[in-house]
């Protein structure tokens, strides 16, 4: 239960972030936060109380002493995804303040509807 | 023949990588890379057509049967949709062999191979996950190429792109641990199987978010704000390859959702009037543009929304035509985005006030953009004519008189919008300034080639008509579709 109340929290905390804040690099934390918060959310999905990973090291290890490994797998393929994506944020944050000098995304408005 | 369709995205994906190392060699490689890949899945979705048509191809991958491991799943429409995607990719990577001249081009190039192989991917996957996972390749890869133009704007662009992005992208990933956590798989066929056993409650959250996540991808109102300045400010040809690829794709993923995963009648009616939505809101939007491409851009969109219209229909025929619109919109918009790129180029200013005339001084040029947008306007030879045609008529039938109207509406919005440019283009005295700089042949190459399967399409609507009735067969009747993944290992 802790674990889908911390995934949630991280989630909203990080959504809170990506809509109220000003700041660019605030808003790109946000957004891993969140990336974090559903991991932790796929990753708790898996998990069954008392059970360990399924690395077959210990033979006396059967699988029904296991977790669920899938949302394992899945979730490192989304940190990576989530690296890239905070990665090449940065490089468009860095890209905007040389060209604006300022990190306000309020005060970046050139494009409009 | 065909060979194994998982080189179709193995192949692309290890040249993409391999094009900085071939740099390294002649800067002249990279440039044809893009070119011979796309081309060889061009190919490949051709020969598999055929196969395709009668029964979906399944490959097992690793010789995890399904629903257990990954497996892609090219049945009818995601054929369809794979060739869509190849014939577009191969156009724009002729047209991109001249016209990237500015530092990086192997980096262009990379970027450009990535969204297409991603763009494949995503339309050949049978694995939910796997689909978000080449969804991230395609959307990564474009916000990128939407900063590739090292000014302000596209930067800006870029960010706006990536912020309402990762934020849907997070929402698709929140859906399927939904789904996961419920049916205890991630086959698209399994799902579908299992859903129905589910607590409906769940489902439908599932549903809303991945509606949401894909929405941004296929331009649904309100989630589609990234696209007139993605459009605008990315390289012309990435421009045209988000309209042709990305965009397809993203609906793809939809209609996959709502037609095959989830039971729900429903979200029909929800998308048919999101589809009207953005198709108004968008076509009044862009006969306020003054920028060409931002015009262009919102035109796209509404172009998405009639195609939203036709897939919340639910009948084989609406379904039917909204593909139709799907193709059409592929090729002809591409074909626009390309000629309006060297219109802009020439006429030194991105405003459409400054292309009076150049229907005398660029003739082939405004010919190329004269027919594209008749050809998405429908007028009655071209092929847009009976995509709209269908779709009108089918949303008639449904019942559904306003829609209709709201739709004819929107056309007749799109009409004036468009004439107003080619009237521009011919009817107006040229201004002064003159650039002496001539079409590079392989853009020509480019624009003829679309202009002659839009030509095509229009005088044989029946031809493609017979390639795209499988495919909503596919959509509407998950049975067979079902049916063909859980069998394919025993």
């Amino acid at each position: 239960m802790i674990y889908y109340v911390a995934a949630f929290s991280l989630i909203l905390i990080g959504a809170y972030a990506v809509l109220v804040k000003k700041n660019m690099i605030k808003i790109v934390l946000g957004l891993s936060l969140i990336d974090s918060g559903v991991n932790i959310l796929l990753v708790a999905l898996g998990y069954i109380n008392g059970k360990t990973a399924p690395i077959f090291s210990n033979p006396s290890l059967k699988a029904e002493g296991m977790v669920d490994p899938v949302p394992q797998a899945l979730v490192l393929t989304a940190i990576v995804i989530g690296v890239a994506v905070t990665a090449l944020a940065l490089t468009i944050v860095i890209r905007l303040h040389d060209h604006h000098k300022t990190l306000d995304i309020s005060k970046i408005r050139e494009l409009k509807w | 023949m065909y060979f194994d369709p998982v080189l179709m995205i193995a192949l692309p994906l290890f040249a993409a990588f391999l094009i900085p190392l071939l740099g390294r060699v002649s800067k002249e490689i990279p440039k044809y890379v893009p070119v011979v890949m796309i081309g060889f899945n061009l190919y490949e979705s051709i020969m598999m057509l055929p196969h395709s048509m009668v029964k979906p191809i399944i490959v097992i991958i690793a010789a995890w049967k399904p629903p257990l491991g990954i497996n892609l799943t090219i049945g009818a429409l995601g054929n369809v949709l794979a060739l869509i995607i190849s014939l577009v990719g191969f156009v724009v990577a002729i047209y991109n062999v001249r016209f990237v001249q500015k530092e990086p081009t192997e980096k262009y190039h990379m970027l450009y191979m990535l969204m297409v192989a991603g763009a494949t991917g995503m339309v050949l996957t049978g694995d939910l996950f796997n689909l978000f996972v080449f969804l991230e390749i395609t959307s990564i890869s474009s916000y990128a190429l939407t900063a590739f133009i090292r000014d302000r704007n596209g930067a800006e662009a870029a960010f706006k792109y990536l912020l309402i992005g990762s934020l849907s992208s997070t929402f698709v990933l929140l859906g399927i641990a939904l789904i996961y956590g419920t049916t205890g798989t991630l086959n698209m066929a399994d799902i579908a199987e299992k859903i129905q056993h589910v607590d409906s409650k769940i489902t439908i959250v599932a549903l809303i978010l991945l509606v949401t996540g894909f929405g941004v991808e296929s331009e649904m109102f309100p989630l589609n704000g990234w696209a007139p300045d993605a459009y605008s400010q990315a390289p012309t040809a990435i421009g045209a390859a988000f309209g042709g690829i990305v965009v397809k794709a993203g609906v793809y993923a939809l209609a996959r959702l709502i037609y095959t995963i989830f039971n729900f009648q429903g979200v029909f009616f929800f998308i048919l009037i999101m589809g009207v939505i953005t198709l108004l809101i968008a076509e009044m939007s862009a006969i306020r543009q003054k920028q060409l491409k931002r015009m262009l851009a919102f035109s796209s969109i509404g172009q998405m929304g009639l195609v939203l219209i036709a897939l919340g229909l639910a009948t084989v025929r609406g379904v039917e035509g909204g593909l139709f619109q799907m193709f059409n919109h592929a090729m002809i918009k591409p074909l626009l985005f390309l000629s309006a790129g060297y219109l802009v180029y020439y006429s030194g200013s991105k405003d459409i006030s400054d292309l009076d005339g150049m229907g005398r001084k660029k003739p082939l040029l405004s010919f190329f953009f004269a027919f594209g947008a008749f050809a998405i306007m429908g007028l009655p030879p071209l092929s847009g004519f009976w995509s709209k045609f269908i779709i009108i008529s089918e949303t008639i039938r449904g019942g559904f008189v306003v829609v209709a109207a709201l739709a004819l509406f929107g056309s007749v919005i799109e009409a004036v919008y468009y004439l107003r440019v080619v009237g521009r283009l011919y009817f107006k005295q040229p201004n002064e300034s003159e650039k002496t700089k001539y079409v590079h042949a392989s853009a020509i190459l480019a624009m003829s080639v679309l202009a002659l399967v839009v030509l095509f399409a229009g005088l044989f609507p029946d031809m493609v008509m017979s390639y795209l009735k499988p495919a909503a067969t596919e959509l509407v009747d998950k049975t067979a579709y079902i049916k063909a993944v859980l069998t394919a290992g025993l």
